[in-house]
């Protein structure tokens, strides 16, 4: 069953540099219980699109177009305080940086069971019990007693563990993980991720996991959208993507991916940097630094589409690039190829990369 | 978390209106404090504020053979020693044009209908740099390139009628045949 399903999404940031276009006619979708990844470089709109499926856009930013059907119903259509209700319930969030989302003058504890409080409709000791057991449950040794501690006294990987207990308290049924564990060392990444995992399985909850490590969507994701310069480029289930990428950026970001064993000198990347996005680059946003650029990608925006039959994708659709390569526009073809090596190496990448 | 982009250590100088140092100066200590935007509003007649600023549009060269990226200075400048806002159309606080085409777009425009304040410290100096590719916009995916000739590149301040109120500027710029 379809959980959630963002329509035509578009994102505009009026700030004094110019206009930024964060997110730009997005269409993806997310079933029940599924991991679905969301990748790509810093400043490819993967945050904005979190924030948007919370209504948490700030000034300067407006939601200029489309929908977000969350169980068939509109969330930008619903009300403020109907919004409230969603948020933390049944959509939850665990933020990039879980020193700076929780709050330092109110304990641990106090800030999950004030959600479970006010969601759950607990009493102050049922909110306190329960948040004391997930609290246990998402790795926090002797619970009860870090009930009262304040965030400066938990480690970096308690607090996230801590805002990964505080999003899981409601039972959501969408869970967005933005970074989960971008500021954390490698070891606690793995048993996070981990948690994440088996938190989700337990509760049957459905996560969008942005990360910009091809590691950790290996690990854990089912299908995954590429962004780039607030489009998608490439949605794929993360079998596909691996074996058979048919973006030129999906590409480059494989081969960026450091393995064990390899003997170059220099890690290969993809040149140039991710465009300014108020002075996106015309054609396809990802042409200067392609290496199969031709002259018409500057002069058309891929579309979209089912890179087999060139027929435009929906949100619907699990499999789509948007490459000139797949509406015949372009003269040259995509000459690059993957080879596997090893005996389980969707496994063994995963673990390379972090 | 502080981010490598929010620093300015991948700041580049290599483009063609470096050195920019007035940029990197830190701004005036005194009157920071001053809520310029109410005091503008209450105290500077809005004749008086359009006056305070200037608009200024550059290109390092005159003329560019077709294909090449046409590098767009745009200065804003309020020249009063004191705090001046002014209220624009749209929440877009300035744009850029070439022939009257928006950021070189020729696909309507559909901006929100809500004003906005652009309030301009004193003395104050903004500056943007655009790049025009010599392609203008035709629809929503395709883009085609500009003929040989000669382009008005303008900027505005996004108030109504900003040529009259003196907050629009142009320059113009040849393309040469390849």
């Amino acid at each position: 069953m379809t959980l959630l399903e963002i329509n035509d999404l578009t994102v505009n940031f009026y700030t004094e540099d110019g206009v930024v276009t964060a997110v730009d006619d997005l269409s993806y979708r997310i079933e029940s219980g599924e991991t679905f990844g969301v990748v790509g470089e810093s400043g490819a709109g993967k945050s904005v699109t979190a924030l948007s499926l919370m209504r948490l856009i700030e000034d300067p930013g407006r939601i200029e177009s489309g929908e977000i059907l969350f169980k068939g119903e509109d969330l930008l259509e619903m009300s403020e305080a109907e919004i409230r209700s969603v948020r933390g319930n049944e959509i939850a969030m665990i933020f990039q940086d879980a020193q700076t989302a929780l709050n330092p003058v109110y304990s641990v504890g106090e800030q999950i069971s004030e959600a479970i409080r006010h969601h759950l409709n607990y009493s102050d000791a049922e909110a306190r019990d329960r948040t004391i057991q997930l609290l246990d449950r998402v790795g926090i040794p002797d619970a009860e007693s870090r009930y009262d501690d304040y965030p400066h006294e938990f480690s970096g990987g308690m607090q996230q563990r801590a805002v990964i207990a505080m999003a899981l308290s409601c039972d959501p049924d969408l869970l967005i993980a933005d970074e989960p564990t971008t500021a954390l060392d490698v070891t606690t990444e793995a048993k996070i991720l981990d948690q994440i995992q088996d938190l989700a399985d337990e509760f049957d909850t459905a996560v969008q996991l942005i990360t910009h490590d091809l590691g950790v969507v290996a690990k854990i994701c089912e299908r995954v959208m590429v962004m780039y310069a607030g489009r998608p480029v490439e949605k794929a289930p993360v079998e596909d993507l691996y074996y058979d990428p048919k973006h030129p950026y999906t590409v480059g970001l494989m081969s960026s991916i450091p393995r064990i064993g390899d003997e170059r000198d220099r890690l290969q990347t993809i040149p140039g940097t991710m465009p300014d996005l108020v002075d996106v680059p015309p054609g396809c946003a990802f042409h200067p630094r392609c290496p199969y650029a031709e002259e018409s990608c500057a002069q058309k925006q891929p579309p979209l589409v089912d890179p087999e039959t060139g027929d435009a994708a929906t949100a619907a659709d699990d499999r789509a690039a948007a490459c000139l390569e797949y509406t015949g526009d372009l003269e040259g073809e995509l000459e690059f190829e993957v080879s596997v090596e090893g005996e389980d190496p969707l496994l063994e990448e995963g673990q390379d990369a972090r | 978390m502080r981010r490598i982009y929010d620093s300015q250590a991948l700041k580049r100088d290599d483009d063609v209106f470096t050195p920019r140092e007035r940029d990197d100066a830190p701004e005036p200590a005194a009157m920071r404090s001053v809520p310029g935007e109410s005091l503008s509003r209450l105290l500077v007649p809005t004749w008086l504020r359009y006056r305070a600023l200037t608009v200024t549009v550059e290109t390092p060269e005159s003329s560019y053979p077709a294909g090449t990226d046409v590098p767009v200075k745009v200065t804003l400048r309020n020249t009063f020693p004191f705090p001046i806002s002014v209220r624009t159309r749209t929440p877009r606080l300035w744009t850029w044009h070439v022939d009257g085409a928006a950021e070189a777009s020729r696909v309507p425009e559909s901006l929100p209908d809500e004003e906005r304040v652009y309030t301009f410290d004193r003395g104050e100096r903004k500056q943007f740099l655009r790049r025009w590719t010599g392609l203008f916009k035709v629809s929503e995916t395709e883009w085609e390139p500009a003929d040989p000739g000669e382009y008005t590149l303008g900027a505005y301040i996004d108030v109504a009628d900003a040529d009259g109120k003196g907050l629009a500027a142009e320059t113009t710029v040849r393309i040469e045949p390849e």
